[in-house]
């Protein structure tokens, strides 16, 4: 059965179904006599399986098995949930989530057996859950070491059967064992591709292919990846462990193509030497079983890798969704467009004429609300509730809980707000950023938080909600704030500042300094934060999303970090001001206050021209000036100041004249004129004329 | 109908014929969007002067440049045959250029067009703007070459 056309909706329903794991599971935690979430669990568990057979992905397949015996045993009754059995749990996720990247990838689930994990399942199953956790790094330390105390074998090397040379260490005598007592037979076999050969790395891929299906490869030499660069001769040599015959297992080689020959026999306890301590090492021997299963993990890990930035096309929707090709909504956005400026023009051509005739103005209205209500509707279309964004931080904060040795806890609100499609798709990884960072550098240890008498579990809010035209999110945390001080020397000791500006520059703007590239205070640099991108990073990407970082902080009390984005990129509302004759639009998002000012009110400093309102000193920049326009007004008359807010910078646009406020479609000006900064778009009027819109943020 | 069947039969292309002062010059049909009749431009600041701003085509906003100053002769002096040649390129997409007068469609075949070579001191610079010139009747029409003319120079 082909079924290469319900790929895409496996991969969006599985991540939904992992998803929905993960929320679970987070709950089985806290809550381990739950049922529902048991049953839930379960339930997620067996589609997951049956999807997955569905489609042919067996080793995705069996560690669904395993997990759905697992909790079918827990919804029993005759498995307790355990902490250990959580974190395997979780690692089995994760394991899911790596099939279904390489899926997406190559719609191939990948070679990985996770076997460790499959054991580990069956462990907790058989009821000794308790000592079995798969300590991973441990495992293959100690495989790594013991690889090093090698048996030699040279002296083969000359024959035919060059594996002889393939150093045989503990671990594979202790699979060996194994492989023993299970019936299974260990092969070395060297196998040599003809001397005509092309392709020698594909003709191996297709031999170690071919042994797969029999049973399982231990080593190779030269190693996979060398292999697969194709740095071997015209031989190379494998240890397999498989429970067919060797003659099936040459058979199976030979069946390739271009393979010449293929020489080996089955391995004795003699080939593997007979050092002492390999005798005594019969009983832990089970365990050592990892550490093998484990060394092929870095190698098929590292293909996806390999592939470059791969992102999921799309993220995972927890709710019912509605697949529409955006292309389709752009046409759909489009066509507001024109019916909006269709509407404007109506509007304007009747503002200046006698408005006798009222039942044309109420015409205009419904047409206004209807345009208004299209627009709306065709918005939210776009808009999806940043959860799936959002549901994977507290398996995140769990898990950097652990690795921290920190206790967290991490509290969400407004999950249900809602953002366009584009932005909530790019606004994950800046948060992630932020969330991390709150944990490693915002809150203290333990034992501080104690000390300065806060509860011990440090808290990072994620808050999230609709303001205006806006979506703020918020991530919050009651822990040390940032050390102003500390930023300040650390700026003046990189050579970012110098001393003098220093002590000119507010603590806001010391804390700026933050966001610019390669700044990190920690002094210990840790895997989680502080490799020094990051805040750069995520503030150039929520600009780019036309949105805005800012940063409050409270030394001992804690930072909160505000993230301010669009709710739409493609319409806004905006203040239409003329300069000389000229029409220009301000987006009413950054605009503070308009003010009338006196000419008398300006002051020079550092010869630059500004105006004090409200005891702050504001500098302000005539418009006309920026656009080479020459101003109407003569110096003497009264001027109008448009404040506007670039984060906690104001500035005063002085303009000539107000028209009012406007809704606008935002056109790109093309790519033929794009030197000119300070213009980020134009839009057509009313009366068809184009009118360029101003970028506030770029002017101050 | 004499002329269809030359059309048909020979390897032939189609030109534009428009007015700059007293010079004809022909622009490629294929690359020929729209001819709509001068408008109101938007002035965009801080661009190259030969830029004269932008227009709204049906909801588009085009980019529009005077031909007379990027080829160094005097500004545009708007008339009522005034039009505005919208360009479709494959590298700077969508442009509008001004002409003083659009008069005709010309076809002309391959053995009516005469290759210039190309003037390798810049002295005159606008004459490499064109690419070839065109023999009509007994009249000389030279053909811009588009990709010159709308290169972005400072």
């Amino acid at each position: 059965m082909d079924v290469s056309q319900y790929l895409e909706i496996f991969l969006d329903e599985t991540k939904e179904h992992l998803q929905n794991l993960n929320t679970q599971i987070l709950e089985l935690e806290q809550d381990s006599e739950n049922m529902d979430t048991v049953n839930e669990i379960f339930r997620a568990a067996h589609s997951l399986k049956g999807m997955a057979g569905t489609m042919g992905y067996k080793r995705m397949q069996n560690l669904t098995h395993d997990m759905e015996n697992v909790f079918s045993e827990v919804r029993n009754g005759n498995i307790k949930v355990q902490p250990n059995m959580i974190d395997i749990l979780f690692q089995c996720l994760d394991a899911l989530e790596g099939y279904l990247a390489n899926i997406q990838e190559s719609s191939d689930e990948g070679t990985d057996d996770n076997e460790p994990l499959i054991k580990a399942l069956n462990d907790i199953l058989n009821g000794n859950a308790g000592a079995d956790a798969p300590k991973k790094k441990e495992a293959a330390d100690a495989g790594e070491e013991k690889a090093e105390k090698a048996d030699k074998k040279e002296a083969a090397s000359d024959s035919k059967e060059k594996w002889q040379s393939i150093k045989l260490t503990d671990t594979e005598k202790a699979l060996f064992e194994k492989a023993k007592e299970e019936g299974q037979h260990f092969y070395g076999i060297t196998v040599y591709v003809q001397e005509s050969c092309i392709l020698k790395a594909a003709r191996a891929f297709l031999v170690f292919k071919a042994l797969e299906e029999k049973g399982e490869i231990v080593l190779s030499n030269p190693s996979t990846q060398d292999i697969e660069d194709e740095k071997f001769d015209f031989d190379f040599s494998v240890i397999v462990v498989t429970a067919e015959s060797y003659d099936n297992v040459v058979a199976a080689i030979k069946s390739v193509s271009e393979i010449e020959d293929a020489f080996g026999r089955e391995l004795t306890e003699a080939d593997f030497g007979n050092s002492a301590e390999a005798e005594a090492e019969e009983e832990p021997a089970k365990e050592e079983v990892k550490p093998a299963a484990e060394a092929k993990k870095p190698e098929t890990k590292e293909l996806p890798a390999k592939a470059g930035d791969k992102k999921p096309a799309a993220k995972p929707v927890v709710n019912r969704t509605v697949r529409v090709d955006i292309e389709k909504l752009d046409v759909l956005m489009n066509l507001v467009s024109e019916l909006i400026i269709a509407k404007n023009s109506l509007v304007s051509s009747t503002s200046g004429e006698d408005t006798h005739n009222s039942n044309f103005n109420e015409q205009i209205e419904y047409l206004e609300s209807v345009t208004t209500n299209l627009h709306e509707s065709v918005m939210k279309v776009r808009m999806v509730p940043i959860e799936s964004v959002v549901s994977k931080f507290p398996r995140m904060i769990r898990d950097m809980q652990k690795s921290l040795g920190k206790k967290m806890e991490l509290h969400m609100t407004g999950e249900e707000t809602e953002l366009d499609r584009t932005v909530v798709d790019e606004i994950g990884d800046p948060l992630m950023h932020l969330l991390r960072n709150a944990a490693d550098h915002g809150l203290e240890s333990g034992e501080v938080r104690v000390q300065r008498g806060k509860p011990e579990v440090g808290n990072i809010y994620l808050d999230a909600y609709q303001d205006g035209n806006n979506v703020v999110i918020e991530v919050r945390d009651d822990g040390n704030g940032i050390d102003v001080a500390k930023v300040r020397d650390k700026a003046i000791q990189r050579g970012t500042i110098t001393a003098e500006q220093a002590e000119n520059m507010s603590d806001k703007e010391i804390v700026d300094l933050l966001f610019l590239p390669s700044f990190s205070t920690k002094e210990q640099v840790s895997e989680i934060s502080g490799r020094g991108v990051g805040l750069d990073v995520v503030k150039s990407k929520i600009e780019a999303l036309s949105g805005e970082v800012e940063v409050k902080t409270k030394l001992g009390e804690g930072s909160t970090w505000i993230v301010r984005l669009p709710l739409t990129l493609a319409i806004i509302q905006a203040l239409m001001v003329i300069v000389g004759d000229e029409k220009y639009a301000i987006s009413l998002g950054s605009i503070q206050t308009i003010e009338d000012i006196s000419p008398s009110d300006i002051k020079l400093v550092q010869n630059k021209e500004v105006i004090q309102l409200r005891g702050t000193v504001i500098p302000i920049i005539r418009l006309s000036d920026v656009v080479d326009a020459t101003s109407s007004k003569s110096p003497e008359d009264n001027m109008v100041v448009v404040i506007v807010k670039k984060g906690d910078r104001l500035a005063g646009l002085v303009v000539d004249e107000l028209i009012g406020q406007q809704e606008i479609v935002i056109k790109s000006l093309g790519k033929y004129i794009s030197k000119c900064k300070f213009i980020s778009g134009a839009t057509i009027l009313g009366d068809g004329e184009v009118a360029l819109i101003l970028d506030a943020n770029a002017l101050i | 109908m004499d002329e269809l069947r030359v059309a048909t039969e020979l390897d032939t292309t189609q030109y534009i014929v428009i007015k700059i002062g007293e010079e004809s010059y022909g622009i490629n049909i294929a690359f020929v969007d729209n001819i709509v009749r001068m408008q109101h431009i938007t002035r965009v600041p801080k661009v190259a002067p030969y830029l004269k701003g932008v227009i709204n085509l049906r909801g588009i906003v085009v980019p529009v440049m005077s031909l007379r100053l990027k080829m160094g002769l005097e500004d545009d002096v708007i008339t009522k045959a005034t039009r505005i040649i919208i360009l479709k390129l494959e590298t700077q997409g969508t442009i509008g250029i001004i002409v003083d007068e659009v008069r005709e469609v010309i076809t002309l075949d391959s053995e009516h067009i005469e290759k210039v070579a190309q003037d390798s001191n810049k002295s005159n610079e606008h004459v490499n703007f064109v690419s070839a010139v065109g023999k009509t009747g007994d009249e000389l029409v030279s053909l811009l070459d588009l990709n010159t003319v709308t290169l972005e120079t400072e």
